[in-house]
């Protein structure tokens, strides 16, 4: 690769310009694995706090069916929860487990998440890098009379 | 790399430990009359004898019972002693997302293992746990696949098609395991036979050519098989080694794209098919491998983004749910970020800091 006196070629752009679009594919995987955990993350939340709420003094939750829908309604057995906890597999567990269990599964996803984000940010930076060099490659072209490809 | 699973793990090791330590214990003042030992190593219920047929033959267990007291001083382990641990250690693995049968399979086998143990004076506790779940362990991984000695055995090229569903790493993975082939000393050429997702063409040339590896590409929305075939072509005619056929991502349901995966296999008679699936899925990647078997075949699997997967579900799951071995685990971004699966050394892994 050319170094920073030396104008670009053609060639090298589009190659740069190569790079660019694949790291951008790798990129957006990496978004949609980010909201995919956001959204575990914010469902097991609003789990934990109508088991909590299960057990409080009036003990109404609300419940969504659907369309927009939603009721208030009193749970029969508030203490006994039905837990998918993977493998599709669901176990009956105390509400007060249940919600450790949610706990954990959120730090977990928290914990992903952090990787995740790491990736994508050494991407990003990987990114701007080849940005900056592709922009310095069509000035020089530019300075030069070229018409970059 | 798994490390909320090797957590959990040692976690169930100590309460199997824990249980046969208790029962050991509780079980102790039967021994008072035994020569005293450095640790407490007695029985904990009447052992059954393997067959007892008659009074006769279930004298001898008691007799065993005694002289493990007092002579040996031998633990044995009974089905009781285990029942809340291994049921901890069920629902470890379940919520690690290994697969219901894998999970029966572990269980099975270290259930198998400790009930009815003889311990030695000496021989620990943990010693005793940490070796029936390697052997469990080992025995739902299987063997792994070694691509190396597949090449040596076979006659050149060897042909390898990647499948598996889109957004996986499949493109990536075949980069990979093209660097980790040169880098083993073969000679590789890689078939861009994705010519139906938009810039996967320029994505597989940008590697290939960062790798040094010739390809063979056609125009976008080319026919796959043709491709495939060209590459095959190419590799027969300059005496390359292996050549790895990429292809597009595809549901196992969407029929058109099968069959273009079919006509591809009759095409380019691949020796290999390599199913692609991320870690992360957990349970889906299995149960998606074992559709993918089911319409299409395959005959090993690689499991990428295993770095970012806490759990280890699919790939403790994957080999013994499928009957498939696993081949490579993806672990990082860069090409070196492969690693060839070799069951004992994520057993050590899984088992970090046993013995």
């Amino acid at each position: 690769m050319a170094d920073k006196n030396t104008p670009m070629d053609q060639r090298e752009l589009m190659t740069l310009q190569n790079y660019l679009q694949e790291y951008g594919q790798q990129a957006e995987i990496f978004v949609q694995q980010l909201q995919m955990l956001e959204n575990g993350r914010m469902e097991a939340h609003a789990a934990i706090e109508s088991l909590e709420g299960m057990l409080g003094e009036d003990g109404t939750v609300l419940l969504q069916i659907g369309g927009g829908a939603s009721v208030r309604a009193k749970v029969v057995e508030p203490e006994k929860v039905l837990l998918a906890i993977g493998s599709e597999v669901v176990v009956e567990r105390s509400n007060k487990d249940a919600v450790e269990f949610l706990k954990e599964r959120i730090m977990e996803m928290e914990a992903s998440q952090k990787k995740v984000a790491e990736t994508l940010d050494r991407l990003r930076a990987q990114m701007n890098e080849i940005n900056k060099r592709i922009e310095a490659g069509y000035q020089q072209a530019m300075a030069a009379g070229q018409t970059p490809g | 790399m798994f490390g909320g699973l090797r957590e959990k793990l040692k976690a169930a090791r100590e309460r199997l430990g824990g249980s046969i330590q208790a029962a050991a214990e509780k079980a102790e003042p039967a021994g008072n009359g035994a020569p005293a030992a450095p640790e407490p190593g007695p029985v904990t219920e009447p052992v059954p004898s393997p067959v007892p047929a008659t009074a006769e033959a279930a004298a001898p267990s008691l007799v065993q019972k005694v002289r493990t007291l007092i002579i040996d001083r031998e633990l044995i382990v009974s089905e009781k002693d285990l029942d809340d641990a291994l049921s901890e250690l069920e629902m470890t693995l379940l919520e690690s997302d290994v697969a219901l049968p894998a999970t029966d399979a572990i269980i099975g086998s270290v259930e198998k293992n400790l009930v009815g143990k003889h311990r030695k004076i000496g021989e620990s506790v943990d010693d005793l746990v940490v070796h029936a779940l390697r052997a469990a362990l080992l025995d739902v991984l299987g063997q792994g696949f070694d691509l190396k000695e597949y090449i040596a055995k076979h006659e050149r090229p060897v042909k390898i098609l990647f499948t598996g569903v889109n957004g996986t790493g499949k493109t990536t993975t075949v980069a990979k395991i093209g660097a980790w082939l040169k880098k083993e000393g073969f000679t590789v050429v890689i078939g861009a036979g994705d010519t139906y997702r938009a810039g996967a063409i320029e994505q597989i040339g940008v590697h290939a050519e960062r790798l040094g590896i010739r390809i063979i590409q056609h125009q976008e929305g080319a026919d796959p098989s043709a491709v495939l075939f060209d590459a095959v072509e190419y590799a027969k005619a300059h005496k390359i080694d292996v050549v790895l056929a990429d292809t597009a991502g595809r549901f196992h349901n969407k029929a058109n794209l099968m069959s273009q995966l079919e006509k591809i296999k009759r095409v380019m008679k691949p020796d290999l098919v390599v199913y692609v699936d991320e870690a992360v899925a957990g349970n889906d990647a299995v149960t998606r491998a074992f559709e993918f078997d089911k319409t299409v075949g395959a005959d090993a699997v690689v499991l990428t983004k295993a770095d970012m997967d806490s759990r280890g579900g699919a790939a403790i799951s994957i080999a013994h749910t499928i009957g498939k071995p696993l081949m490579f685990l993806g672990v990082g971004q860069s090409y070196d970020d492969i690693m060839a699966f070799e069951p004992a050394t994520v057993v050590e892994e899984l088992l970090d800091g046993g013995p």
